[in-house]
C-alpha cells in the first residue's frame, strides 16, 4: 500500500516544525525518517498516523485521502518507543486488542494470536503481563499488536532506541527479515543512521523540519547532496576540512590540493571518508597533519590528525603505529573526495 | 491478502454506524467536560447569582407565595450598622482602655506595613489586593477592640474567626507534632497512623453528640473530675468562652487527623539522602527537622492549612448539635447564623449573613494563598 | 568512653532508632493521644448498651463491672422505631452510592479532560450564558413561566447569540483557568447557595427526594474528584492511549478500558473520600429533607428534639451504626486516602 505526504505542514503556535514535506512511500517499501531530535521526524509520522492534526497539505494512504481521517480509520500500526503495552492487560490481551475493539469472534481472535504471537516467537508468554516481561519480549509483543491486523501500513517510532546494544543489532535484523517477509510498507523514524542505513530500502533525512535528501543508503552515503547529509551518515562521520577553493584547487594551510573543477569559493569544505584515506609519510600525501590519535578497534586502528583547527579521522591497519604528536602525511583518491561550499552547505561537483 | 479484507476496519461496518461513533468521538472532548462544567454552573453559579440577589431585596411570604422588593443594600446596612450589629458583629458600648490600644496597635501595624509594602516594590494589582486584606485586618481588629478588649460579647464573625484562626492554629501545630513523632523510627507506627486517623472519617453529627456527652458534668466520664474540682454545678454550655472552647476541641477531635495524615505523608517523602546526610554532619534530630525536612514539606504544609481554613469556615454541625449556638450567640458560627435567619423565613437577612461569609472566606483564603502559600513555595 | 546519664537517656546509639529517654516523652505523647481519639468512640459505644438508669445515675465505665450490657437502646432503634431508622438507614445508603457513583465518573471525566484536550474558552462566551439563563431563571422565579420552557428557549437564544457574536470576543481561558475555577468551587460555604438550590427544588418539584439530594451532593463533591484524578490521569502517559486510538478505540472506550483501570488505586481513594463526606454530609440534607428524603446525620439530630430530653443510650447506638461502616472502611483504605490527600496537596 502506498503512502503519498503531498507538501505537508505543521506548526505549534508561531513554530513551525516541519516545513512542506513530500514523499511517496512505495508498496512494499520500508521507509526510514532519520534525524536528529527537534528534525520533525515524529511529528511527520504522528500526522500519518493521525495523532497530530495536519497544518497544512494531504496525506494520502492506499489512494485515499486521509487528512482529516480519525486514526482508527487510516488502517496503520504503529510500535511507539515505550512500546505502549497496556499494563493491566496480558500479553494475549495486548496482542488481542485491535481485533477486539473491531468485535472480531473470540475464536479467531485467539487463532490469529497465536499465529503472530508464534512468528514473533513469544507463544509460551501469552498469559503473562507486560511488566513481568524483558525488554526485548515486550518489543515482540509491541509489534505483533501492530502485525496482528495486517494493516496497510506499519509505523514505528524508534522501537528499538530502549534496547541494549546487543539486542537492538539482534532485532534490527529480525526486524528487517519480517518487513521482508510481510512486505507490509513500512514507515520506521529513528535518529540513529546505522539503523537507517541497514533497515531502509530508502531514507529520508530531516533536519529543522526540512527534507535535506531521499535517497537509497547506498547513494545517501556515497552521494551525500550537502554537507550536513554527509557529516549525519557514516561512522565516524565524514572528516572535513575548510579552507578556499580557486580555481579547482583547494588550499588548506601549505597544502594545494587539485581538484580537477575550477570552481571558486572563498569558504569551502573537502570531505573525506575516513576508509578512503591512507596515513603515509610526513612529506608525502596531500595534506600535512600532525597525530593526534591512535585507538585500535579491532579490525583497525581509529587515527586521529589534526589539519589546522580540524580532526580528520582515518582507518588504518590495525598494526598501524605512530608517535603522538609525530607529523604525517595524509593520502586518496581524487575521486573519493568531496567538496561543499560552506557557507551554503551544497555540494560542489566537479562535472 | 484477500483472506485478510475482513479483518480490516471500514469493511465491516455499515457506513451510517460509522457516522455516528465518529462524531461522538470526534467531539468527545466536549462530552468529557461539559456535564460537570453544566452541574457547577447550574448548582453553583446560578444559585450565586440568586443569592446575591436575594441579599440585595426583602422577601416576604404571603399566603403559599411570596413578594421580593429589591433594598440594595440594607439587608447588610442592618447586619453591620442595624439592629443586627450585636448579632453579626458585636455590642459596641464603649471602649476601655485596652480596647483603645489594641485598635491603636491593630492601626498602626497596618500603616507599618502599607509603608514597608510601599517601599519595597509596588503594583497596581498587588497594591488594590492588599487594600482590601489591609481593610479587612483593620476591619475586624477594630471589632474585637470594641468587643472583645473592652468587655463586650461580639458576634458570629468574632465566633467564627474564633473557631477558624484558633482552632486551625491548634490543629495544625498538634497534627503536624504527631505527625513528626510517627515519622520518627519507633516500633507501632502502623498502629498509630491507623487510630489517629479514624476521627476524620466520623460523622460531625456525632462528634457533636460524643462530645456533648463528654464535657456533661453530671452524666458524663468525667463528672467525678468536676466533682472533685468543685464545679459540679458548673454549666459548661452556659459559659460563653467555655462553650466556645468545647467546641474548638471537638472540631479539632475530628480535624486534627486531616492535618496528622498529610503531614505524615509529605514527610516521609523527603528524600532520605538529605536527611541521610545531615545525620552524618552530626546534626541532632531536631536541627534536621528544622534545617532540613521542614523547608522540604513547607509547601504542603502551607496548602493543607489553606485547605482547613477553607473547611474550617463552613463549621455548622458542632455548634448546631453542642449548643445550638449558646448561650445566647456565643459560638454560633456565621453559617449557623444564616441558617436561623433562613428558620425565621427571614430569607434576605439569611442570604446576606450567607454573602458576608463567602466574602470572609475569600479575603482571607485569597490573602492567607498570596501572602504566605505563594511566598513560602517561590522562596 | 563513659556516657554521662543525660547522654544515655537522650542520645540515639545509631541512627535507625531513638534514645530511651526520647522514646519515653514520644510514646507518652503518642498514647495520650491515642487514649483522647479512642475514648469517646469508646464512651459512645458503651453509652449504647447502658439502660436510662445507667446513664442518668452518673458515670460508669467498664461493661460487667461497673454495669451489666443491655440491649436496650437497640431495640428502641431497632424495634420500636425500626421504620424511621431503616428509612434513613436506607436513604443515606442509597444517596451516598448514587451521588458518589455520578461525582466520581463525571468529576473524573472532567479531570481527564483537562489533563489531556486542550480548551480555549472564550470568556465571554461564558459569561453570555450565563447572563441568558440568569434571566431565564429569572422568569421562571418571578412571572411563573414554566421552567421547561424558560431553559429551552434560554438554550436557544445563547445558541443564537454565540453564533452571531462569539468571534468578536477576545479573551479566552485555558486549561488552568477551568481547573481553578472547578477546584475554587470549594471555597464556596453551602449556606451561600443552599436556599437558591431549595427554590429551585421546590420549583420543579423536587423537594424531599432522594434525585435532589444526590444531584446536589454529586456537584458539591466534584470540586475534589476534579481535584484529586486530574494529576493521576497526568501521570498516565500518552503513549497507551495513542495506541488504543491507532488500535481503532473511541475516546470514551479508551477512558473506560484503559485511562480507569490504570488509576485504580487514585479512583478507590477518591471515590472512599467522596462517599464519606455524602454519608456524612449535614446542611444540605437538612435543607433539602423534611421526612421521606431524611438521611442518617437529620435523623440523628433530629433526636435531640425529643421532649423526653436526649435520649443518650439510643442516640449513642444509632451514632455506631453510622459510623462502623465508616470506620471499618477507613481503616482498611488509610493508606491509600492518605496518599491522595498528599498528592492533591502537594500538586494543587
Amino acid at each position: 500500500m502506498t503512502v503519498i505526504l503531498d507538501n505537508i505542514s505543521k506548526s505549534f503556535g508561531q513554530v513551525r516544525v516541519l516545513h512542506n514535506l513530500s514523499l511517496e512511500v512505495e508498496d512494499g517499501e520500508f521507509l526510514v525518517l532519520l534525524g536528529a531530535s527537534g528534525s520533525g521526524k515524529s511529528t511527520a509520522l504522528r500526522m500519518i498516523a493521525g495523532l497530530e492534526a495536519v497544518s497544512e497539505g494531504r496525506i494520502e494512504i492506499s489512494g485515499r485521502d486521509v487528512t482529516e481521517d480519525l486514526p482508527k480509520n487510516r488502517d496503520v500500526a504503529m510500535v511507539f518507543q515505550s512500546y505502549a503495552l497496556y499494563p493491566h492487560k496480558t500479553v494475549a490481551e495486548n496482542i488481542g486488542y485491535p481485533l477486539k475493539i473491531r468485535r472480531i469472534s473470540r475464536a479467531e481472535r485467539d487463532t490469529q494470536v497465536r499465529d503472530v504471537a508464534s512468528q514473533v516467537q513469544i507463544d509460551g508468554l501469552l498469559e503473562r503481563y507486560p511488566r513481568e516481561l524483558s525488554g526485548g519480549q515486550r518489543q515482540r509483543v509491541a509489534l505483533a499488536r501492530a502485525m496482528v491486523r495486517r494493516p496497510a501500513v506499519f509505523l514505528m517510532d524508534e522501537p528499538l532506541s530502549n534496547l541494549d546494544a546487543k539486542l537492538r543489532g539482534h532485532m534490527r535484523a529480525e526486524l528487517k527479515h519480517m518487513q521482508h517477509e510481510l512486505g507490509i510498507t513500512t514507515i520506521y523514524v529513528t535518529h540513529d543512521q546505522v539503523e537507517a542505513m541497514t533497515l531502509a530500502h530508502r531514507v529520508a533525512l530531516l533536519e529543522g523540519g526540512k527534507l535535506q535528501q531521499l535517497a537509497e543508503p547506498k547513494t545517501i552515503y556515497e552521494n551525500p547532496e550537502s554537507l550536513f547529509v554527509a557529516q549525519f551518515i557514516g561512522s565516524p562521520p565524514m572528516n572535513v576540512a575548510h579552507g578556499r577553493l580557486e580555481n579547482g584547487t583547494f588550499i588548506i594551510g601549505n597544502d594545494r590540493i587539485e581538484t580537477g573543477g575550477n570552481a571558486t569559493v572563498s569558504n569551502a569544505v573537502i570531505g573525506l571518508r575516513a576508509e578512503d584515506c591512507r596515513v603515509v609519510g610526513s612529506g608525502e600525501g596531500q595534506i600535512q597533519a600532525s597525530l593526534f590519535a591512535n585507538e585500535l578497534i579491532g579490525d583497525h586502528t581509529l587515527v586521529t590528525a589534526r589539519v589546522g583547527a580540524d580532526s580528520l579521522a582515518i582507518k588504518a591497519p590495525k598494526d598501524f603505529d605512530g608517535g603522538y604528536d609525530s607529523d604525517i602525511g595524509i593520502d586518496f583518491d581524487r575521486e573519493k573526495l568531496y567538496l561543499f561550499d560552506n557557507d551554503t552547505g551544497e555540494r560542489i561537483r566537479r562535472h | 491478502m484477500t483472506n485478510n479484507m475482513k479483518t480490516r476496519p471500514g469493511h465491516s461496518r455499515a457506513a451510517h454506524s460509522r457516522g455516528f461513533v465518529e462524531w461522538l468521538d470526534r467531539n468527545s472532548r466536549h462530552i468529557f467536560l461539559w456535564p460537570a462544567v453544566i452541574m457547577i454552573l447550574i448548582f453553583s453559579i446560578f444559585p450565586l447569582i440568586a443569592s446575591a440577589i436575594m441579599a440585595l431585596s426583602r422577601i416576604r411570604f404571603r399566603g403559599g407565595g411570596y413578594n421580593v422588593r429589591f433594598v440594595w443594600f440594607q439587608n447588610f446596612e442592618k447586619q453591620l450598622f442595624g439592629s443586627e450589629q450585636f448579632h453579626f458583629l458585636g455590642t459596641f458600648a464603649g471602649m476601655s482602655i485596652l480596647g483603645w490600644l489594641v485598635a491603636a496597635l491593630t492601626t498602626v501595624g497596618i500603616a507599618v506595613w502599607i509603608v514597608s509594602y510601599i517601599r519595597s516594590s509596588f503594583t497596581v494589582i498587588g497594591f488594590v489586593g492588599r487594600l482590601i486584606t489591609w481593610g479587612f485586618t483593620l476591619g475586624v481588629g477594630w471589632m474585637l477592640a470594641a468587643t472583645l478588649f473592652s468587655g463586650h460579647p461580639f458576634g458570629t464573625l468574632g465566633t467564627t474567626l474564633f473557631y477558624v484562626i484558633v482552632g486551625c492554629g491548634i490543629q495544625f501545630i498538634i497534627g503536624l507534632s504527631l505527625a513528626f513523632l510517627c515519622s520518627l523510627p519507633i516500633r507501632g507506627r502502623g498502629f498509630f497512623r491507623v487510630v489517629f486517623f479514624v476521627p476524620l472519617m466520623i460523622t460531625p453529627i456525632g462528634v457533636g453528640y460524643a462530645f456533648r456527652m463528654m464535657a456533661d458534668t453530671t452524666k458524663g466520664p468525667f463528672s467525678p473530675v468536676w466533682q472533685w474540682a468543685g464545679l459540679k454545678d458548673f454549666a459548661w454550655a452556659a459559659d460563653p468562652w467555655a462553650a466556645r472552647f468545647f467546641i474548638m476541641i471537638g472540631d479539632s477531635w475530628q480535624w486534627i487527623p486531616f492535618i496528622f495524615v498529610v503531614m505524615l505523608a509529605a514527610l516521609e517523602s523527603v528524600p532520605r539522602d538529605y536527611v541521610e546526610a545531615a545525620q552524618v554532619d552530626g546534626a541532632t534530630g531536631w536541627e534536621i527537622f528544622r534545617d532540613i525536612t521542614w523547608p522540604q514539606v513547607v509547601p504542603v504544609a502551607a496548602t493543607v492549612l489553606l485547605i482547613r481554613v477553607i473547611e474550617g469556615f463552613k463549621i455548622v454541625d458542632l455548634p448546631n448539635i453542642m449548643t445550638a449556638g449558646g448561650p445566647g450567640i456565643a459560638t454560633e458560627s456565621m453559617t449557623l447564623h444564616a441558617l436561623f435567619a433562613w428558620r425565621s423565613l427571614d430569607l434576605g437577612q439569611s442570604s446576606a449573613v450567607a454573602y458576608l461569609l463567602l466574602f470572609v472566606t475569600v479575603v482571607t483564603c485569597v490573602s492567607f494563598f498570596n501572602l504566605v502559600v505563594l511566598r513560602r513555595v517561590r522562596a | 568512653m563513659s556516657r554521662t546519664l543525660m547522654q544515655r537517656l537522650f542520645e540515639p546509639r545509631s541512627i535507625h532508632e531513638i534514645a530511651p529517654g526520647t522514646g519515653v516523652i514520644v510514646y507518652s505523647a503518642l498514647f495520650l493521644w491515642t487514649a483522647f481519639v479512642l475514648f469517646p468512640i469508646y464512651w459512645v459505644f458503651i453509652t449504647s448498651f447502658k439502660t436510662p438508669v445507667d446513664v442518668n445515675s452518673g458515670p460508669v465505665y467498664l461493661p460487667f463491672i461497673d454495669f451489666w450490657p443491655s440491649l436496650h437502646a437497640w431495640q428502641d432503634l431497632f424495634v420500636f422505631d425500626y421504620k424511621d431508622t431503616l428509612r434513613a438507614y436506607m436513604n443515606s445508603l442509597i444517596i451516598a452510592l448514587f451521588s458518589t457513583a455520578g461525582s466520581v465518573l463525571i468529576g473524573s471525566m472532567a479531570a481527564y479532560a483537562l489533563a489531556r484536550f486542550e480548551y480555549r474558552p472564550k470568556f465571554g462566551v461564558i459569561v453570555m450564558f450565563i447572563l441568558v439563563m440568569g434571566v431565564a431563571f429569572y422568569t421562571v422565579g418571578s412571572f411563573g413561566v414554566d421552567w421547561r420552557l424558560a431553559s429551552a428557549s434560554g438554550i436557544a437564544v445563547f445558541v443564537f447569540l454565540v453564533m452571531s457574536l462569539s468571534r468578536h470576543f477576545k479573551l479566552q481561558l485555558s486549561n488552568g483557568d477551568i481547573l481553578f475555577w472547578v477546584i475554587s468551587q470549594r471555597i464556596l460555604a453551602p449556606i451561600v447557595v443552599v436556599v437558591p438550590i431549595y427554590l429551585m427544588f421546590q420549583q420543579v418539584n423536587l423537594l424531599d427526594t432522594h434525585i435532589a439530594i444526590i444531584l446536589t451532593y454529586t456537584v458539591i463533591n466534584l470540586p475534589i474528584v476534579v481535584w484529586l484524578m486530574y494529576d493521576f490521569f497526568r501521570s498516565i502517559p500518552f503513549d497507551l492511549e495513542e495506541s488504543a486510538q491507532l488500535d481503532g478505540a473511541s475516546r470514551l472506550w479508551i477512558f473506560w478500558d484503559i485511562v480507569l483501570p490504570l488509576s485504580r488505586s487514585g479512583l478507590a481513594a477518591t471515590t472512599l473520600l467522596v462517599m464519606i463526606l455524602a454519608w456524612n454530609e449535614y446542611l444540605l440534607a437538612l435543607f433539602l429533607s423534611t421526612s421521606q428524603a431524611q438521611t442518617m446525620p437529620i435523623l440523628v439530630a433530629a433526636m435531640n428534639a425529643g421532649e423526653r430530653g436526649i435520649l443518650w443510650w439510643t442516640m449513642s447506638a444509632v451514632i455506631i451504626v453510622m459510623i462502623i461502616p465508616v470506620i471499618v472502611l477507613a481503616v482498611v483504605l488509610q493508606r491509600f486516602i492518605a496518599k491522595g490527600l498528599l498528592l492533591g496537596a502537594v500538586k494543587g
